[in-house]
């Protein structure tokens, strides 16, 4: 409880320094506010432009394509929000911050994943949380069983999410480079805008197997729809139960391996 | 001349060097253009078109518009930013060289690499899907194109310059250069073709430069105009430019008569 409670604090303390920074640069926070919602807007518009001459898209209506779409923005805005650190873990490391990290009585994994917090993004989520809403009230009646089958993949989503973060802050420890590998993780995300049935078999099986995507941002969508079979659920839920110590394991041997990359 | 040649031979040794970030690079943006085109392709489903495009016109599209990103998006605008923000361009003012020239030089070594592998990753995805892709069978529509990608490349790297610019009054131009960017992609018809939206946006976004980036080269390319209508749309796209690239060198001029070399 207490080590909690000093995470807590910490963390605290750094989203306020975090927010006081981009506070300070209020034209630049405002035009990459800006620029977050131009793009949710016409994405938005965009699949609202494209029901005006389809019914469906793989069997999906306008309502449910855009339940995929906000539940991929819920899922991925959390996870910015929360391990936003990681976008300059090379800096980091190559910098010689990380020396720092290490001799400082707080895990250094959190220090470099969680303690850097883009509070653009919170601004952003609040639109994204209403248009869910306005989203969830044009379904059909939910059971409550699928209401908290898609609380829970969420929750496992960003879970699976903050295990991809993991690997890449590894890598950064370990090459000192590869700045780009959360790149790749941001663009590959992109596909998660749509659900992955729209995907030819070989292409989802990859989503869904390879690098999960389906199963951070359409899963918990499908399974809302009651369309997600008891054995995917099972199967999302032990892929991040494995892929979690795994993704820590590397973490500790890329530190173990670490011999300072600055003076 | 020569002083260009040598910077543009050293920016691709530099690239080519960088060889894991520039496989990641192309993996991503491969990424996004399987996606793109897998909607697409669910969109059509069984229809022969949609939208005025066939099958072979639309994996004709999502294919160039991986070239055109290669192409026309890659620009200078965050290392200006940067170098005006560190003071790193003082170095480059003292030297005997243009610095749009010098610019430009960078970026076409920057489009040399990023062009070779996004035909290679065309040839692969052309291959993988079978789909058919639509080539024009006049040699007129091949060179009226190539005009208007080189008319576009340019159109782009003097807009993105003249936003980055701003970094000489303000260390956070970052912000509306990342606004800029995101604005463009999606007026300039990088994600999906500008036919989809409502007429009356769609007009609104023609009266700006940036459908000619990519929405109109790719009508071209796919013969949706007429030769009449192309060659329209290259003069409209050259006046664009002419008027880019005054507005870009005036804000330049005036950003280097302010600049008070902060940093190193």
């Amino acid at each position: 409880m207490t080590t909690l409670r000093k995470y807590w604090r910490i963390w605290l303390r750094t989203a306020s320094m975090a927010m006081q920074a981009q506070l300070t640069y209020r034209l630049g926070s405002f035009g990459f506010l800006l620029g977050k919602m131009i793009r949710l807007f016409f994405f938005f518009a965009f699949m609202a432009a494209v029901f005006s001459h389809v019914e469906t898209v793989a069997g999906y209506s306008l309502i449910e394509t855009a339940l995929f779409f906000m539940t991929f923005n819920l899922v991925d805005m959390t996870a910015q929000i929360l391990f936003r650190g990681v976008y300059g873990a090379r800096r980091t490391v190559s910098e010689g911050d990380f020396d720092f990290y290490l001799v400082q009585p707080c895990s250094p994994l959190f220090r470099m994943t969680c303690s850097s917090v883009d509070f653009l993004d919170i601004i952003t989520i609040i639109p994204v949380i209403v248009m869910t809403g306005m989203v969830f009230a044009r379904l059909p009646p939910l059971g409550w069983q699928s209401c908290v089958a898609y609380g829970l993949l969420m929750v496992n989503g960003v879970a699976l999410i903050y295990a991809i973060h993991v690997l890449v802050a590894a890598l950064a420890v370990r090459t000192q480079e590869l700045e780009s590998a959360i790149w790749i993780y941001r663009d590959v995300m992109f596909m998660g805008k749509f659900p992955v049935d729209v995907y030819a078999p070989a292409v989802r099986w990859a989503l869904t197997v390879g690098v999960p995507i389906a199963v951070m941002t359409t899963f918990p969508a499908k399974a809302l729809l009651g369309r997600l079979s008891a054995a995917w659920i099972i199967y999302a839920f032990a892929l991040t139960a494995a892929a979690l110590p795994l993704s820590w394991l590397f973490w500790r041997d890329s530190v173990a391996r670490y011999t300072s990359s600055s003076s | 001349m020569k002083t260009y040649w040598v910077a543009y031979q050293i920016a691709l040794q530099e690239t080519l060097q960088r060889r894991s970030t520039l496989i990641m690079d192309r993996l991503g943006g491969f990424a996004v253009v399987v996606s793109l085109y897998s909607f697409w392709i669910a969109l059509i489903g069984n229809k022969a078109t949609f939208l005025g495009y066939t099958r072979a016109e639309m994996l004709t599209y999502v294919l160039a518009l991986n070239i055109l990103r290669s192409f026309v998006f890659t620009g200078r605008g965050w290392q200006l930013v940067g170098e005006i923000s560190t003071g790193k361009i003082s170095s480059y003012l003292v030297r005997p060289l243009s610095y749009q020239g010098y610019a430009l030089a960078l970026d076409l070594a920057q489009k040399t690499v990023h062009v070779a592998a996004a035909f290679f990753e065309v040839g692969l995805l052309a291959l993988l899907v079978r789909g058919g892709l639509f080539l024009p069978s006049d040699p007129a529509t091949w060179i009226l194109f190539g005009v208007a990608v080189l008319l576009s490349s340019l159109l782009f790297f003097f807009l993105e310059f003249m936003v980055s610019s701003l970094a000489f009054w303000t260390s956070e131009s970052g912000g509306p250069l990342f606004c800029f960017e995101l604005f463009l992609q999606f007026a300039a018809g990088a994600f999906f073709p500008l036919d989809v939206l409502p007429l009356a946006l769609r007009r609104a976004l023609e009266a700006t430069p940036f459908p000619y980036m990519v929405y109109f080269p790719v009508r071209i390319f796919l013969e949706k105009v007429s030769p009449v209508e192309a060659l329209r749309i290259l003069g409209m796209e050259a006046l664009w430019l002419a008027a880019v690239y005054a507005a870009a060198m005036t804000v330049w001029r005036r950003g280097v008569r302010s600049y008070a070399a902060e940093g190193g």
